[in-house]
């Protein structure tokens, strides 16, 4: 009954070293909320998508006691960067597309979704609809910059935390981009 | 074209690499640490380039992408037109740079207009190529390389000893002092997470304050006027979407015409640069951020460098354009693991770089004429190249090239070797005085010293008096 992209995505994500979980649209503002709490979220910066509201997300934030802006944000660009303000924050994407075989998210940005919103945070949550994962990077492509759409300013392949090797060559997260990916595939 | 007709375009390698190439060598040949890095290094890209071929069907992949490279290259001026068009119609404003002095110039003199006090670069080897920090820091205008690796070496004072990975020669310990230095405090941790984290925030205070960013570009794609930026830590994105003004830097080869092409060339490049499937962040970038968006660089500029490459289309060497800059034919060169890419005293180093840097500098340049020659021609590079450039076949032209025209004594030796060694009789008499000399030289199975020519080779190695060597 599952879609088998699903689970080849969740898979692909574990080998990534993002984590994910697939839950059905009413239980998905809570699992979000949830994790972001359980990685000690103070502040989630949400991309500003129709999908955010309707699931519900911000409410369940502040139940959980999470400061919740919607992109754009009024905060300066040193509290963006976790230099002022609280250093535990989460940026909430929704990705346009996945690829199941590598487990990418494609991001577009837009008016209302920053191209930095899930870099400049220490963590991020993508909220994507399991309809949107497609098999190969190729696919991806051709459909995000096919003829007769407009192309976005900047799309953003993600593929798993930010990480470094130039220590020694071995793998260490949270260089520069988030330290955490979690992937709320929602059913 | 003839490759000697035209004139040096200007200086790719390091002016200020100390001493000469045969002295940068014996010293990086003596150095154990440095050695060692660079065999660790190499050993774990080995692996898991090893696990791509076996489970992704890399080398599958090579044919396709040697087709799509092979192609770009044969319609260059016709793509770079269609790139220029369309980043200008999403905004953008493109320059054509002859050479690198030329980019470097337009690029310091838009920070300078601009007002620009301090620039965030990711790794880019092209700007490494145009010396734009010198440009730059010589107008007063403070540049932080944000790419941990590219860092540390700016903190260490040094050069990027590998496309892809740049301070792979250095250790932990090695980092953990030169961050306390910069911070100047001894309150710097001493382990992996720590040191990243350390830079994290460090560079961050950078990015608060960078009125411009610079990146390179990996591939631009001509349907829409893209570029590609690959990396794995976020500070790319970071330099594409903070500072007000983006500057792209592409080397004119880079481009492929079309979404099929690009990702079948940005599947290939992560598995051959670091054995990985993926990437972790890929920033497809089209002009500057559109109305109403919030983040995002207000200008967005692309520098085309030719800086030699144009000059190349046609020749005996047009092939080295097909580079993706992945780094492959390093980490298998045997001799690049011997001595690390610092030696080469060129941004590009390894069997890629011994080519192209005499090629981009022209043949007079003393600095990079005696380049082809390090290599043992094995043929190691041409297998690990994912767009199948024949490296072995180029290095060998590449040292007709710089020899040519022949001396009058090398022209003489060399007919009076190739009359000796082509009859089986004057052949195997030459063998069997070589033997005699090594046996009467050798002491415990080893000789340490050869007379005449063999000098230079005996000074940083031994030969074996007997085969199979004695261990």
């Amino acid at each position: 009954m599952t879609d088998p992209l699903v689970g080849e995505l969740v898979a692909s994500l574990a080998r990534r070293k993002a984590s994910a979980q697939v839950v059905p649209a009413a239980e998905a503002a809570r699992a979000a909320a949830r994790a972001m709490a359980d990685a000690g979220v103070a502040r989630a910066v949400l991309a500003d998508d129709p999908l955010v509201g309707d699931i519900g997300l911000p409410d369940a934030l502040r139940r959980e006691g999470i400061e919740a802006l919607l992109w754009p944000t009024a905060l300066s660009r040193r509290e963006m960067l976790g230099l002022e303000g609280p250093e535990d924050s989460c940026g909430v994407t929704v990705p346009r597309m996945a690829v199941a075989e590598r487990g990418t998210a494609v991001l577009g940005a837009s008016p209302g979704h920053g191209r930095g919103i899930d870099v400049t945070n220490r963590h991020h949550v993508a909220l994507l609809p399991a309809g949107r994962i497609v098999r190969t990077l190729a696919e991806a492509l051709a459909r995000t910059f096919a003829d007769g759409h407009p192309v976005p300013s900047a799309v953003s392949l993600v593929s798993g935390p930010s990480r470094s090797s130039d220590i020694e060559k071995i793998s260490t997260l949270g260089a520069h981009g988030a330290l955490s990916e979690h992937v709320v595939i929602i059913t | 074209m003839s490759t000697r007709r035209r004139r040096a375009s200007g200086r790719v390698a390091y002016p200020d690499a100390h001493g000469t190439l045969r002295e940068r060598t014996v010293q990086a040949l003596a150095d154990d640490t440095l050695r060692g890095n660079l065999e660790t290094a190499a050993a774990s890209w080995g692996e898991s380039r090893d696990a791509m071929r076996r489970d992704h069907g890399l080398d599958a992949m090579r044919d396709r992408a040697r087709d799509i490279r092979r192609r770009n290259i044969r319609e260059l001026p016709a793509l770079l037109s269609e790139m220029q068009a369309k980043v200008r119609e999403a905004g953008g404003t493109v320059v054509r740079a002859q050479d690198g002095a030329e980019a470097a110039r337009y690029i310091t003199g838009l920070a300078r207009a601009r007002g620009v006090t301090v620039v965030a670069k990711s790794k880019s080897m092209a700007t490494e190529e145009i010396k734009l920090n010198e440009s730059l820091t010589d107008a007063g205008i403070e540049v932080v390389e944000t790419d941990l690796g590219e860092w540390i070496l700016q903190l260490a004072g040094e050069r990027p000893s590998h496309i892809i990975a740049p301070a792979v020669h250095l250790n932990r310990g090695q980092v953990a002092a030169l961050f306390r230095e910069e911070a100047g405090t001894d309150d710097v941790p001493d382990d992996r997470e720590g040191l990243v984290a350390h830079a994290r925030v460090r560079l961050r205070e950078k990015f608060a304050q960078a009125g411009m960013g610079v990146s390179g570009v990996n591939l631009g794609v001509a349907s829409t006027g893209t570029v590609c930026i690959v990396e794995n830590e976020g500070n790319a994105r970071l330099v594409t979407s903070q500072p007000r003004i983006h500057v792209a830097v592409m080397g004119m080869e880079r481009v492929v015409a079309d979404w099929d092409e690009a990702a079948h060339i940005l599947q290939v490049l992560p598995m051959a640069a670091i054995g990985q499937d993926a990437a972790n962040y890929v920033n497809l970038i089209t002009g500057p951020r559109r109305e109403g968006e919030a983040d995002g660089p207000e200008e967005f500029h692309l520098v085309i460098v030719d800086g030699g490459r144009g000059a190349l289309r046609g020749t005996e060497f047009e092939e080295a354009l097909s580079c993706i800059r992945c780094g492959a034919c390093l980490y298998s060169c045997p001799m690049w693991k011997s001595v690390g890419g610092q030696a080469y005293g060129s941004p590009y180093s390894g069997p890629i770089g011994a080519v192209i840097t005499p090629l981009l500098e022209g043949p007079a340049s003393p600095a990079s004429r005696d380049l082809p020659f390090m290599s043992s021609l094995c043929g190691a590079c041409g297998e690990a190249c994912p767009v199948g450039i024949p490296l072995q076949d180029l290095l060998v032209r590449a040292r007709a090239r710089a020899s040519s025209p022949a001396t009058r004594r090398s022209a003489v030796a060399f007919r009076a070797w190739s009359r000796l060694w082509r009859r089986p009789t004057t052949y195997r008499a030459c063998m069997a005085g070589w033997r005699l000399m090594l046996r009467a030289r050798g002491k415990g199975g080893w000789v340490t010293r050869l007379p005449g020519p063999g000098a230079g080779w005996t000074q940083v190695r031994d030969m074996p008096s007997h085969w199979p060597p004695r261990p």
